[in-house]
C-alpha cells in the first residue's frame, strides 16, 4: 500500500503485527513510553506528511492508559500533517457505558467518541460494538465489522453435529446477535431469561432435579418439550438449583465459601451481563459503592456487599429445546464469568444440553474469569477472538480457551479502506469461507 | 453558598476536604470506581440541575486514569443538568510539553513528538468543562490553548510569605533559579522582595556526551549566603540535586529549594535525600503525605487550599480574582 503507514498501539501488538503481515507492510516506527510520572509520550519516527495513517489499538487492563495514548498519537499524526487518520478499535473500550442510568451517570461511550474526533480521528474501524446504535455517537463514518462469518466458520469446523447444535443467547438482550449467527448457520437458537422477580411462570409445572436430569428420564423430557418450551429454575446463590430448593441447605457455611466467587460477582452484573440499549436497565444498578483503585478491593467490596445483601436468588428460564444437543452460548463481550456460568449450568442441568460451549467476540476475561470457566464441568469450550488481548500464560494455562484469529478481516478492511472499495462483502456469510 | 456544589476527585481527597471545609459547605457524594476491566466508573449522588459545580482533580499519581476520571466526571454533570462546570486542577496534567513538535535522533530525522498539553485542553473542553481553575502553569501560554476561561492561580503569593517569615535573614539570602527557563519567575520574587539573584546555566554548547548531564554554570554569586532555589514543579529533581551540588561548591551555606508542585516521580526522593538541598518547599497541589514520611524534616509543606477556596468563593459570587494574584491580599 503506497502512501499509507500503520501505526500499533501498546494494547495489543499481538494483532497489530499480525494485521501488518496480513497487509505485507512494516509497522510505522513510533515511540511509546510513560515519563516517570505517569504521562504518556508519543513521538513518530516517520514522515507522515500527506500520507493515509492507520492507528490499530485496543482495549487492556490499562484501559485508561490505552486511550490516552490513542488520543496523543492521533494528535501526533495530526501534528504531522497526515491526509487521513483511520482509528482501528478491535474492541471499543467503554462501549458497555453508552446510556445514561437512573441517576447522574456519564455516557462514557458518547464522550469517548468525542475525544477521537477532536483529537482528529477522520474514521473509525471496530468489530462487534456492544450496540450497533453507538455508530451514531461518531460525527466520522465508522464501519463495525461482524465477527460472525469468523466464528460461524470455527463452529462449522469444530462443533460436533453442529447442523443439530442449538445457538443460545444468555439475556434477551442479545437475542438478535444470536439470531444473526443462527441464521448464517441456519440452525435453532434459544433464550435465556434470568429474572429477579420470583414469578412462577405456570402453576403446574414439570419439576426436574439436578440428578434426573443428567440422566433424563424418556418421558419427563418429552413431556416438557410438548407441554412447554419453558424450562424455569433457580438461581441462589451463585448456583442454579431446582424450583423447590429450600433456602435452609443453602445457607449452611460449606456452600457458602464453595459458591463464594459466584456470590461476590453477582451484585456486580452489569460488568459480565450484557444488555442492549433499548433492555430495561436492571441488570445496571449494581456497583460496588466504595472508591476503589485496587482490583483487590473491587473484589472484597463486591463479595462484602453480596454477603450482606444476598440479591442472588433469581429465576431462570430457558426458552427453546437444547435436548441431547450442543447447547452454543453466544454473546458480544465475555468479562465477568457468572451469567455464563449460570446459563451453561441451566442449559446442562434442567435444559439436557449434550454439550455447552461459549462463543464470544471480545474475551475481556478480566480477573480470573478464566479460571471460573476453566473449573466449571458444564463448559466444554470457550471460544473468542483476539480483538482484546489475551496473555500468553492465560492462553497455555486454559485448555478449554480457543482464540480466533480476527486479522484477516481488519487487514481487508484496512486494505479496501485505503483503495477505496466497498467493504459490504466483508459482512457477507460467504467472506473467508 | 446557594447552589455550589464541591465534588473531589480520587487523586487528592484531602485537598477537596481542606477546600469545602473553608468553604463550610459539605463536599458533595460522587462514587468513582473501577471496574474489573478496567474502565472507570463515575455516579454522582446528589441532584445537580441547574448548580455550579467544581470538581477536584490534580494531575498526579496515575496521570491518565486521574484525567479519565475527571473527563468523565464533568461529562456526567453536563448530561445531569449542571448549569456550569468548573474543573479544578491544582496541577494541570500534561502541561510540560516539549516547545518544539519534534525531537532529533541519530539518524537525523526529526521525529514528531505530541503535543499533548494542547491536546488535554481540548479534551476538557470537548468533555464539557465551562471553566478550569489552576495553578502555576508551566508556561503562560499555555492559558492559550484553551477556549474556554482558565484562571491561573499563583503559588508566588505563598512562597514569599514563607521566605519572609521563616528565612532568618531573607534580606541577605539570594534568589536562584535552577534554569534559565524559571529566571523570570524567581527574578519576579527577588525584585519583590529586593533580594539578590543568581542563575544556574545549563551549558549546551560543548558536545554532548551521551548519557552525561550537560555542565551547569553559576552566574552571580552564592558565597557564604544561603541559597533559595525557585522552580514551578521538581518531578525527577535531577536539575534541582544538582544544582544544589553546584551550589554549596560555590559556597552557598544553605540551600532551600522552593517550588509550587512536588511531583516527586521515580527516584526522586532517594536523590533529594542524597543531596546538598537542606530543605524542600511545596504546596500541596498533589498529596504529599508520602513524600513527608520520607523526607521529614526536610520537607515543608505549603497549605493551598485557602487560594483554592477563595478562588471557587469568588468565581462562584461573580467577584474579582485578580485580588488573588497580588501578594498585598495575602
Amino acid at each position: 500500500m503506497r502512501k499509507s503507514k500503520v501505526f500499533i498501539g501498546s494494547s495489543n501488538p499481538e494483532l497489530g503485527r499480525l494485521v501488518c503481515d496480513r497487509l505485507g507492510v512494516e509497522p510505522a516506527p513510533c515511540t511509546l513510553t510513560k515519563f516517570s510520572n505517569g504521562e504518556t509520550s508519543v513521538s513518530i519516527g516517520v514522515s507522515v506528511r500527506d500520507e493515509d495513517t492507520y492507528v490499530i489499538q485496543s482495549g487492556s487492563s490499562i484501559v485508561n492508559d490505552n486511550i490516552m495514548e490513542l488520543l496523543i498519537l492521533v494528535s501526533a499524526l495530526r501534528g504531522g500533517s497526515a491526509k487521513r487518520i483511520t482509528a482501528i478499535l478491535p474492541y471499543f473500550p467503554y462501549s458497555k457505558q453508552s446510556k445514561m442510568k437512573k441517576h447522574r451517570g456519564a455516557i462514557v461511550a458518547k464522550m469517548v467518541s468525542n475525544l477521537m474526533v477532536m483529537a482528529g480521528v477522520d474514521h473509525v474501524i471496530t468489530v462487534d460494538l456492544h450496540s450497533s446504535q453507538m455508530q451514531g455517537f461518531f460525527h466520522v463514518p465508522v464501519d463495525n465489522l461482524y465477527s460472525a462469518p469468523l466464528l460461524a466458520r470455527w463452529i462449522r469446523h469444530n462443533v460436533e453435529d453442529w447442523q443439530n447444535a442449538v445457538v443460545v443467547s444468555k439475556n434477551p438482550g442479545g437475542t438478535k446477535r444470536v439470531t444473526g449467527l443462527a441464521d448464517m448457520l441456519k440452525i435453532d437458537f434459544a433464550m435465556i431469561n434470568t429474572d429477579k422477580r420470583r414469578k412462577p411462570y405456570r402453576p403446574s409445572r414439570p419439576t426436574y432435579s439436578r440428578s434426573s436430569s443428567m440422566a433424563p428420564q424418556e418421558d419427563n423430557s418429552a413431556f416438557a418439550i410438548t407441554e412447554s418450551e419453558f424450562i424455569t429454575a433457580r438461581i441462589v446463590q451463585g448456583r442454579v438449583v431446582e424450583e423447590d430448593y429450600s433456602e435452609e441447605t443453602g445457607n449452611d457455611s460449606g456452600q457458602m465459601s464453595e459458591s463464594i466467587i459466584s456470590i461476590m460477582s453477582a451484585t456486580e452484573h452489569a460488568l459480565g451481563g450484557t444488555v442492549d440499549a433499548e433492555v430495561n436497565s436492571s441488570d445496571d444498578e449494581e456497583y460496588p459503592i466504595e472508591a476503589v483503585k485496587e482490583p483487590a478491593d473491587i473484589e472484597r467490596i463486591g463479595r462484602e456487599a453480596a454477603i450482606k445483601s444476598n440479591p442472588t436468588d433469581k429465576t431462570i428460564t430457558l426458552v427453546g429445546n437444547v435436548r441431547d444437543r450442543t447447547a452454543i452460548i453466544v454473546d458480544d463481550i465475555l468479562d465477568r464469568p457468572d451469567s455464563f456460568i449460570n446459563a451453561a449450568e441451566h442449559c446442562r442441568f434442567f435444559g439436557g444440553a449434550k454439550h455447552v460451549v461459549i462463543v464470544a467476540t471480545h474475551g475481556v476475561l478480566s480477573a480470573d474469569s478464566l479460571n471460573s470457566l476453566e473449573n466449571e464441568p458444564c463448559i466444554d469450550r470457550v471460544v473468542v477472538t483476539n480483538t482484546f488481548p489475551i496473555d500468553a500464560s492465560k492462553r497455555t494455562k486454559s485448555k478449554k480457551l480457543v482464540v480466533i484469529d480476527m486479522s484477516s478481516l481488519l487487514a481487508e478492511c484496512i486494505r479496501r479502506n485505503h483503495y477505496g472499495e466497498s467493504i459490504a462483502s466483508l459482512f457477507d456469510k460467504a467472506f473467508l469461507e | 453558598m446557594k447552589d455550589l456544589v464541591v465534588l473531589g476527585g480520587s487523586s487528592h481527597p484531602q485537598l477537596t476536604k481542606a477546600i469545602c471545609s473553608i468553604l463550610n459547605i459539605n463536599e458533595s457524594e460522587m462514587s468513582l470506581n473501577k471496574f474489573s476491566n478496567g474502565e472507570t466508573s463515575v455516579t454522582i449522588k446528589d441532584s445537580v440541575r441547574d448548580k455550579d459545580v467544581y470538581v477536584i482533580q490534580s494531575g498526579c499519581g496515575n496521570v491518565n486514569d486521574n484525567l479519565m476520571e475527571l473527563l468523565i466526571a464533568v461529562s456526567a454533570l453536563k448530561t445531569a443538568s449542571a448549569s456550569k462546570v468548573t474543573a479544578v486542577l491544582p496541577l494541570f496534567p500534561y502541561s510540560r510539553q516539549p516547545d518544539a513538535p519534534y525531537r532529533k535522533t541519530n539518524t537525523g530525522y526529526r521525529q514528531w513528538v505530541a503535543q499533548a498539553g494542547t491536546l488535554v485542553a481540548d479534551l476538557l473542553a470537548c468533555a464539557g468543562t465551562d471553566h478550569i481553575i489552576t495553578m502555576d502553569l508551566h508556561d503562560p501560554q499555555f492559558q492559550g490553548f484553551f477556549d474556554i476561561p482558565v484562571d491561573n492561580l499563583y503559588g508566588k503569593p505563598l512562597i514569599q510569605r514563607y521566605i519572609t517569615s521563616s528565612v532568618a535573614n531573607y534580606q541577605d539570602a539570594v534568589i536562584v533559579s535552577p534554569d534559565a527557563g524559571g529566571a523570570k519567575r524567581a527574578s519576579v520574587i527577588a525584585d519583590a522582595l529586593g533580594m539578590d539573584f543568581a542563575l544556574i546555566h545549563k551549558e549546551r554548547k560543548s558536545t554532548k556526551v551521551p548519557g552525561k548531564a550537560a555542565p551547569l554554570m553559576l552566574v552571580g554569586s552564592v558565597h557564604d549566603r544561603v541559597a533559595l532555589m525557585i522552580d514551578d514543579l521538581i518531578d525527577t529533581s535531577a536539575t534541582v540535586t544538582r544544582a544544589a551540588r553546584l551550589l554549596k561548591l560555590n559556597g552557598a551555606t544553605k540551600v532551600y529549594c522552593l517550588a509550587t508542585h512536588g511531583v516527586f516521580s521515580g527516584d526522586a526522593i532517594d536523590r533529594v535525600l542524597q543531596s546538598d538541598i537542606d530543605k524542600v518547599i511545596v504546596t500541596n497541589s498533589v498529596p504529599q503525605q508520602d513524600t513527608k514520611v520520607r523526607l521529614g524534616d526536610r520537607l515543608e509543606v505549603v497549605d493551598i487550599s485557602p487560594i483554592f477556596a477563595e478562588a471557587i468563593r469568588r468565581i462562584h459570587n461573580g467577584e474579582s480574582v485578580s485580588m488573588l494574584f497580588d501578594f498585598s491580599s495575602m
